[in-house]
Order: structure tokens, then sequence, then C-alpha cells
């Protein structure tokens, strides 16, 4: 082999090749990779979020019967390139270039059932019994006292309509026994009332809301956080979350 | 008249193709390129690689016609979908083609997989050509999967969710695959242009070097035998039928000059050893 090697290469040489290979690879790969994976700079590593940290008002609680649970559409506003919002900063009176493109979720409100059963993800659904609604509701829908707001947040289920199975939206059927259930229409998901898992294949329940409030004149609001479990591989286990 | 008008254009057909043949050997390549002897049994068979290139090239050409009309921005996606299916002229016709070649595009690929496996076609020396098949098979899943954003419908858009969540189920990198894909941590305007770019420019971009060393492996090792197998097949019939003029030679040599003591059983000898070379 030695006599192929018409231009013998030194160690020195060697070495100053592979430096500045290094350096000419980065400055050729580097702006282009970083260019590409933005995202995941700003989202996995920065932390940022394309959705408004804003709270966006649900709808109020009193609508929410004790039978059923009721959905309502919340959107939340996105700043997702374009450099809108950029622009806007430096010149407000410019209009905006395109028409702005919300995030809309749906939400399923529905009052606690007390877990009679614990159930075995996988195995068996929980044993549920009756949904308890704060009895106060039938009277007011509006002008609650902090012991009131208080008594609603802890019994509310505040739900994603994304299956946690593939992210397609769950609603809520009733059979014909009457016995109501959150059914993905993809797979065949199926949740109770308290968005538990109760048949099919996802890993999880439904997607809570974990950021709310119930404020005084009786209408909720949310923040866009969901409670992403470790380990379960939703749409994303980093916050923030993605649904 | 007519016959020696018929000879000139021959004449000047000839001399147009032996001047590029000089200059460029281009007719040597597409004689090598376009001839290939196949099979009588079950020739149909060997013909779905022909009709999987037939609907890429369509898909190409269909493409570059709708990206004419197509406006890959939320708020006018869908609007201009709509105009190419209702208002441009033809539109319907060439979504139509781009669609539904695209989805027969995935059914022949899989016939022409299958026809592979079973004639055992994959097995040495072509298992590069099989391995550059599944990287190509897996380019155009990618072309189908972020088409079908595209449209930004109701249909479009959930497929997408769905596919982009199987997405964060791989193992690690999950998340990763997720946002590069959203273009952000919602699907929004950003994951529209992000699978635009792949679908329009990347995919394509990607699958055409994969076709050209597709074809080239095709054309090296042949789809019934190799080019070179025949060569050496039809060299050695050669050689036997050689061999076996010249021992009629000998044979007619020694009845009329004796033996001659040179020729000695030793020049047999010589002269085979020189054939098996």
């Amino acid at each position: 082999m030695a006599e192929l090697q018409k231009d013998p290469m030194t160690r020195g040489d060697f070495l100053g090749f592979g430096v500045m290979g290094v350096i000419m690879g980065g400055i050729i790969t580097v702006p282009a990779a970083a260019f590409l994976l933005e995202p995941i700079i700003n989202i996995d590593i920065l932390g940022q979020s394309n959705v408004s940290d804003d709270w966006q008002e649900v709808g109020p609680v009193a609508d929410v019967g004790v039978e059923e649970p009721e959905v309502f559409i919340v959107e939340f506003p996105l700043t997702q390139i374009y450099g809108d919002q950029e622009i806007q900063e430096l010149s407000p009176e410019v209009p905006r270039s395109q028409e702005e493109f919300d995030l809309t979720n749906a939400v399923w409100l529905s009052w606690k059932a007390p877990i009679l059963e614990q159930g075995d993800q996988g195995n068996s659904g929980d044993t549920i019994g009756v949904p308890e609604r704060p009895a106060f509701l039938d009277e007011k829908r509006e002008g609650f006292t902090p012991e009131e707001i208080s008594e609603v947040e802890e019994s509310l289920n505040i739900l994603s309509n994304s299956c946690a199975h593939l992210g397609c939206p769950v609603r809520w059927i009733v059979n014909a026994d009457g016995e109501g259930e959150f059914l993905c229409p993809c797979h065949g998901g199926i949740y109770d009332i308290n968005g538990n898992w109760y048949g099919g294949p996802p890993p999880r329940g439904m997607y809570r809301y974990t950021q709310f409030e119930v404020r005084e004149n009786g209408r909720l609001y949310i923040k866009h956080a969901y409670d992403v479990e470790e380990g379960i591989p939703g749409i994303s286990t980093q916050e923030p979350y993605v649904v | 008249m007519i016959g020696r008008l018929r000879s000139q254009t021959i004449e000047t057909g000839k001399f147009l193709a032996d001047w590029m043949e000089d200059r460029t050997g281009a007719v040597t390549q597409l004689e090598h390129f376009l001839y290939e002897p196949v099979p009588k049994r079950g020739a149909w068979l060997y013909t779905l690689g022909s009709a999987t290139l037939f609907l890429i090239t369509l898909q190409f050409l269909t493409g570059i016609l709708l990206l004419f009309y197509y406006v890959p921005t939320t708020d006018h996606a869908w609007n201009s979908v709509y105009y190419i299916m209702n208002e441009a002229y033809f539109g319907q016709l060439i979504r139509g083609i781009h669609y539904w070649s695209a989805n027969f595009l995935l059914a022949v690929i899989g016939l022409h997989m299958a026809r592979t496996f079973f004639t055992g076609s994959y097995k040495a020396p072509r298992e590069i050509n099989w391995i550059v098949g599944v990287v190509l098979l897996l380019l155009v899943i990618g072309l189908a999967f972020t088409g079908y954003l595209l449209r930004w419908d109701q249909d479009g858009f959930w497929a997408s969710v769905v596919g982009i969540k199987i997405g964060s189920y791989s193992p690690f990198i999950g998340p990763y695959v997720t946002h590069f894909l959203l273009g952000g941590d919602v699907v929004g305007p950003a994951t529209l242009a992000r699978f635009f770019a792949l679908h329009v420019w990347l995919l394509p971009a990607m699958i055409a070097p994969f076709i050209g060393i597709h074809l080239y492996l095709l054309r090296r090792h042949g789809e019934f035998g190799a080019e070179f197998e025949y060569t050496d097949r039809i060299s050695k019939l050669h050689e036997r039928q050689r061999e076996e003029g010249y021992r009629q030679h000998e044979f007619e040599d020694d009845e009329e000059y004796d033996y001659d003591d040179e020729l000695d059983e030793e020049g047999g000898t010589t002269r085979h050893r020189r054939d098996d070379e």
C-alpha cells in the first residue's frame, strides 16, 4: 500500500487537515442545522412556547350538568413564524400581514365522580359513583364567594379532547343503556366521566389542564398547560406542552 | 422521388446519430439503457418497476403544475386548493391525477416489492438495490404523509396530528421529532410551511438521486440475469464451439498429414490450456 501513496502525508499535515476539516465543516453545517432545528432549540432547550400565556375564558361552570360533561371551545392566540409580532412592535400602524391563526382547543368539563374502586391501567377502569355537582350552582350562576370558588375548582374535571393515544378528538357518547363514556373515533380509546382510562389503546387518562381558575363571575379561565406524565409517550413529555 | 427522399432521410438520421455518438456516446448509452433481456414467463410482472417510475414522473409533473396555484399559508392553503378544484382550467384533472397517482403509487410499490420478494430478486448480487428500494419506499411514504397536510382540511389536519403523535412515540428523540415537524409546540402556520418545504423540495430532491442509483443498479445486474452473466455465458459457448472446431481440425489434420512431431500429444494440451484462459 505504501508505494501507492504518491503524496505521503506527515502527522502534522494530518492534524492540520483534521483541524481545518472540523472548522470548515462546522462553518458549513452549524448555521444550516441551527436554521432547521430552531423549534427544537426554542422549545426543548430555551423552553419557549408559541401559545400565549394569558388566561383564556372557557365558560360559565353552572352550564355543566351532573350526568353529562359539557364541551367548550377555547381559542388560544398563537404566534408562529411570519414575524407578525415583531413587525407590530416595530410599527403598530402596519396592518397584520396574515390572518391570525388561533389554536383551537375543545375543553370538556365534568364534575368529579367519586372513585369507589381504583382501576388498573390497561386491565380495568375505575368503578365510579354519581358525579358530585356543588349544590349552590342551582341557585346562582355568578358572584361566588372564595369558599364556593375553591369548592368548584376542587370538584371540576377540566379535560382536553385530544386523545392520549394519538391525538384524535374524543366525544361523549351515550349508549343504549344510558351510560356515557368518552370515545375516541380513531382507535376506540374509552375514558370515564372523570377522564380516566377505561378501555382501548391510550396509555393513560385524558390530558387535564393544570392551570385554571374560577372567578367571581362564575366563569372558568385556563392556560395552555397539561398534566404530562414522565415516561408515558404523549405528544410531548416536555414543557411547554403540545396537544 | 419518394424513395430518394426516404433514403436521404435515413442517411441524415444515421449521420446525426453517428455525429452524436462520436461526441457524446449517447446512442450506445441509450441502447444499453433501453434494451434488456426479459424473461418471457411472467413478463407483465416485470413492468411493475416501470409503472412505479411512470407514476413518480406523473407526481413530479402534476406537482410542478399545482405549484403555480397553491399557496402554502394557513389562510390560503385550503382556498387555493378550492380554486384549483373549481376555477382553474383542468384543475380538477391535474389535482386528481396527482392525488390518485399518489394512491396508486403506494399500491404499485407494494406489488413491485412483492414481485421482487417472491422471485428472490433481492438475493446476491442485488442486495444493495433492495436497500435502495426500501429507502425509496420510505421517501415515498414521507411524501404521502407531508402532502396530506398541505390541503389544510380537517382530514389532512387530523391525519397529520396522528402522524406527528406517532413520531412522538419514538424512543429518546420523540419530543425532538415532534417539535421539528411542528416547527413549534403546536400545529400552526409553521407546521404547514415545514411540510410544504419537505414535500416540495427536500423529499423530491432526495428521491431523484436514489431513483438514479436504483436504475443504475438494475441495469448493472439486469432484471433476469446480469449483462455480464450473459456475456460470460455467451463467451463460454463460443469457446466451446471453437474448441470443437479445433478438435475437428486436428482430426482432419491427422488424417491428411499423419503425425507431425511438433504437434505431438503436447500440442493438444497446450491448446487446451490456452482455451481455458
